[in-house]
């Protein structure tokens, strides 16, 4: 495998009427050819910064700082119309909401026929052609019948499949799809969630899942990203960072979530509340809410690599703390892949 | 139905709520002179008995939302019964009405838009006690301080507008304007779909809580069915303004019997990557309300429908007697025991 | 392993008397925009510039007898169309007449007009809106088409028609304006009223007991008025202008009321001569009605319900 994106170092800030937002901080991450990660975290975490930064759309009162490299170049460092060629050609979206991302004026055949002779040089009829084969590989019903109808007249469902076939029109190496199955039904979001794995399967496109339901992540990524208040706090393999969470954070979101083992029974609640970014404090930014919290945390953990594949910002950790030339601690939690998630008890 | 609810009755007490035959249809209009109408729900009964939680499952277009606004009296039933305490709601005097809205409560989806954007949180707790004249001012102004306690909101929080709140924070403060008038039964539209994970976790204690404590019953109208298989004692599997099966928690999400609430099961995104959502999956969408299909309203989407599906509405089954389904090969199924459902669920859970 | 992995973040089992689920879960506020400043709450740069002009302009007209320097009506024939000067800054007219003097005075009956116009079509626009929609149904049906049938009618047509049968004035003018406003208001009202309707806090007041009158006046209108209140300032400044029009065409005050718009028919007589006895009430007309443009937007933006039009 080989980096497809590597965000190094990457912070974002919002200027605002009350002072500067920092909406990202020290991200680092790679994404590797033909792999789903998922951004997991909760709302205002970053998790849709960071892609609005991969794909040019931050705002203009935005700051970034550190390097954006897609396939060896710098975003960042990019022109306008260099990044927004770059974006027609390697990077598609996928929306939460397909009707704001499909013309209501058009029919869907037509717009997703639109797209791929945006980025190719073909004959109407071609297009047309192609057009149709995308939104049959997406599964729309009677392709054919349904090519001159507006959106309206298709469901969330269906809707979302044309903004996918149309996103698969420039054949992209990047797929960015944020909270794609939120507005879904439950049966129709599994369909969906299929629908992106088998795409990804066959044209082995690189997916950037952007989520807040860790269910979904668990179901279709390889690999997983922990956001908290604009710090990336943990990334694991999939399998890994549900079995044995390390990031305190990540443990308590876990914890969270009602499961079949916790009927009545409280769930875990996290304390405190998400601190005010134009106001971040200092080091640690879960440190606040955090049950563990120490002297050092005042300090940002660095964001160390332990073993093949995880990555991990938190100084009870022996990997982050070795980084900085810290010995363990000395009742530290090993990474023990079987302690148990959820209950001590 | 009805015979299976004096069963319960027998074993349980009174139902607080029970609903009979409720139909509730939304005429539409199609260009100038054409007409129809969305049959939102048609002829669900259903029961709640004090302190009990009853969650209503099932996707967008299913009615669930609209059978809780009719429970609410913030939708008139075009026919059927809803009866509270045993008094038929609809027969009730102007005052009776009165009574019965302070002892149903709605609570909704987003607590951004359920707060007056202009209103100190005080002043909304305080509103309903302000309508029914409950108690003295001062006693009023008390009963808020007790209110917020009651959902955990800090009292020093009582000047704030909703925008200086959290999204959790603002789901309390709904939660308590609700409580305000001592309500016996809260109907709460998906009160936690919008909130993040940790919030979520927050808010279902909160009610939990609230159940145990109040001995308040919830109808909890939900589409997450791992919060519902959380937070409730019964479960109402909802499909084209039908309720398919009804039973107990437990029983509906170990062994269900219709078709659909199996695939509803089965497409829960597991947090829990060994666990992947299982191979059943449902093909197609929910048909439209205004023209819904032929006998069981089901049988386009159903992996196992048979010919009787097409033609015949199935009628509920009673599995025991807390449980039942409407579904022909689930009543087959109950015969012989051998039935494609349970081969099904063999090769789901394996 | 972490001794207690989860402990003290979160309460587990079931919790005391009175929940600390609560207390735990929610002790710390974001402080999201507690302190408006002084700018914010007239709606920024443009809507605290708007105020002051016009409370410069209301101040100027209530004390045009104190701050003018001759009487607005005092002519003088030794000073026909005099250039500006120190005695008369704005120059005379054709009469000799100071300009300064009678534009002060003339912002007596401009805002007046416009002030007076635009509460009248409010009193009348405002319950009509809030009843077509706040009921809806049939009396919202009969409402909106006699509204239309006002609207129907184009609105030049209908201020002159009515002053061919009152007999031109100032009052005539106001009133004329004011019935062309009405179904403006009324119009801006209602669809409001529709979206305010339709939140859930409304819908839950009314499960929670609160009576519909309590309801419009609690909820309703303090959520509604906000487009209304955009709208009147629009609104006012058009007035400027429609009066200043009527009155050009000899519709609206008659001579000798200083006003703003007839003193534009005086000076276009003279524009090559003596053009300060155009520019100046020309001017007032300019000023007023950026003014009151100005109050829309600042009002626009402190209605705008996130505060976030950055």
């Amino acid at each position: 495998m080989s980096a497809l994106v590597e965000f190094r170092d990457v912070g974002v800030d919002y200027a605002r009427r009350g002072g500067i937002v920092s909406a990202v901080q020290n991200v680092s991450l790679t994404l590797e050819e033909n792999e789903t990660f998922g951004l997991v975290g909760e709302s205002g975490c970053g998790k849709t910064t960071l892609s609005m930064a991969l794909m040019g759309l931050l705002p203009a009162s935005a700051r970034v700082t550190g390097q954006l490299m897609f396939r060896g170049e710098d975003l960042f460092a990019m022109s306008e119309s260099e990044h927004r060629r770059l974006r027609g050609d390697e990077v598609s979206m996928v929306f939460q909401d397909p009707a704001t991302s499909l013309d209501a004026t058009f029919g869907i055949g037509y717009q997703v026929a639109e797209t791929v002779r945006a980025h190719r040089q073909v004959s109407r009829r071609e297009s047309k052609a192609r057009a149709l084969e995308l939104l049959r590989e997406v599964g729309i019903p009677a392709a054919e019948s349904r090519y001159s109808d507006p959106p309206h007249r298709l469901s969330g469902g269906m809707r979302q499949r044309v903004v996918m076939a149309a996103a698969l029109a420039n054949d992209p190496s990047l797929l960015l799809a944020d909270e794609p199955t939120t507005a879904l039904d439950v049966t129709i979001q599994a369909q969906v969630l299929d629908l992106l794995a088998a795409l990804q399967r066959k044209h082995g496109t690189t997916i950037l899942l952007i989520a807040h339901d860790l269910g979904v992540v668990a179901q279709i990524c390889d690999r997983v990203g922990v956001m908290y208040a604009g710090q990336l706090v943990e990334v694991a393999p999939v399998g890994e960072l549900f079995a044995a969470p390390r990031h305190p954070y990540t443990r308590a979101l876990l914890d969270a979530l009602p499961s079949r083992g916790r009927r009545g029974r409280a769930l875990r609640v996290i304390g405190g509340q998400v601190p005010d970014l134009s106001h971040p404090p200092a080091g640690c930014r879960f440190a606040d809410r955090c049950p563990h919290r120490m002297d050092v945390c005042a300090t940002v953990p660095p964001l160390a690599t332990s073993g093949a594949e995880r990555q991990i910002a938190c100084w009870l950790d022996p990997a982050t703390r070795a980084t900085a030339g810290l010995a363990p601690l000395p009742d530290s939690p090993t990474p023990n892949p079987a302690v148990p998630v959820g209950d001590p008890s | 139905m009805t015979d299976q609810a004096s069963t319960v009755n027998d074993h349980d007490g009174a139902p607080l709520l029970e609903v009979e035959g409720l139909v509730k249809r939304f005429p539409i209009r199609r260009g100038l002179f054409g007409s129809g109408s969305v049959h939102a729900v048609e002829g669900v009964d259903l029961h709640i008995r004090p302190g009990e939680v009853l969650s209503l499952v099932g996707e967008s277009g299913s009615g669930k939302s609209t059978l809780g606004a009719c429970v609410t009296g913030m939708s008139k039933p075009t026919a059927g019964r809803i009866r509270f305490a045993g008094e038929d709601v609809a027969l009730a005097s102007r005052r009776g009405r009165a009574q019965f809205r302070r002892r149903v409560q709605p609570v909704f989806q987003d607590p951004r838009s359920s707060l007056d954007p202009r209103w100190p949180i005080e002043r909304t707790i305080r509103e309903p006690l302000d309508a029914y004249r409950v108690g003295s001012p001062a006693d009023r102004t008390a009963r808020v301080a007790e209110l917020m306690d009651l959902v955990g909101l800090p009292r020093h929080l009582s000047a704030r507008q909703p925008r200086q709140l959290s999204r959790g924070q603002q789901q309390r403060v709904a939660i308590a304007a609700a409580l305000a008038l001592g309500p016996e039964l809260l109907v709460a539209d998906e009160p936690v779909s919008a909130l993040d994970v940790s919030v979520q976790a927050q808010i279902l204690n909160l009610l939990d809580e609230l159940r145990n404590r109040l001995k308040l019953a919830l109808l909890f109208i939900a589409h997450d069915l791992s919060v519902v298989e959380h937070l409730s004692d019964r479960v109402a599997v909802m499909y084209l303004g039908r309720i398919v099966e009804t039973g107990p928690v437990e029983r509906i999400f170990a062994s269900p019997e219709h078709p659909y609430t199996r695939a509803l099961i089965d497409a829960i995104p597991h947090a829990d990557p060994g666990r992947k959502m299982s191979r059943i999956r449902l093909t197609g969408e929910i048909p439209s309300p205004v023209n819904p299909p032929s006998g069981c309203r089901f049988h386009p989407r159903c992996p196992v429908a048979i010919e009787q599906c097409r033609t015949v509405d199935p009628p509920q089954t009673h599995f025991d007697q807390t449980h039942s389904a409407a579904c022909h090969v689930a009543a087959a199924g109950l015969a012989q025991r051998t039935s494609t459902i349970s081969a099904l669920s063999k090769g789901a859970t394996s | 392993m972490i001794p207690n992995q989860a402990g003290p973040a979160g309460p587990v089992g079931p919790v005391g008397p009175v929940g600390p689920v609560g207390a735990v879960g929610e002790a710390v506020v974001m402080p999201r925009d507690e302190r408006r400043t002084l700018t914010e709450r007239f709606g920024g740069r443009e809507g605290l510039a708007g105020w002051t002009i016009v409370f410069v302009l209301i101040a100027v007209a209530i004390l045009a007898p104190v701050l003018a320097p001759h009487s607005p009506e005092a002519i003088d024939g030794n000073r026909i169309l005099a250039a500006p000067s120190l005695a008369h800054p704005f120059g005379s007219d054709d009469l000799g007449r100071d300009v300064l003097s009678r534009v002060l005075y003339a912002f007596r009956v401009s805002l007046g007009i416009a002030v007076g116009s635009v509460a009248l079509a409010m009193v009348v626009g405002l319950p009509i809106g809030v009843l077509a929609g706040y009921a809806g149904g049939w009396s919202d049906l009969v409402l909106m088409r006699l509204i239309d049938l006002l609207l129907s009618f184009p609105a030049l047509l209908l201020a002159i028609s009515l002053i061919a049968i009152l007999g031109p004035g100032s009052l005539v003018a106001l009133l004329a304006i004011a019935i062309i406003y009405v179904p403006i208001m009324a119009r801006v009202v209602r669809s409001s009223v529709l979206v305010v309707r339709g939140q859930p806090y409304v819908r839950g007041a009314r499960a929670r007991g609160a009576s519909h009158l309590s309801v419009i006046r609690g909820h309703v209108l303090p959520n509604a008025i906000g487009p209304a209140l955009v709208q009147a300032s629009v609104l006012m400044a058009f007035a400027i202008v429609i009066e200043a029009a009527l009155s050009f065409l000899g519709l609206g005050s008659q001579p000798p009321t200083p006003e703003l718009g007839l003193m534009l028919a005086d000076g276009n007589n003279y524009l090559a001569q003596a053009p300060w006895v155009e520019i100046f009430p020309g001017l007032g007309i300019a000023i007023s009605v950026l003014a009151f443009n100005l109050i829309g937007d600042g009002l626009r933006r402190s209605f705008d319900p996130n505060g976030l039009t950055q």
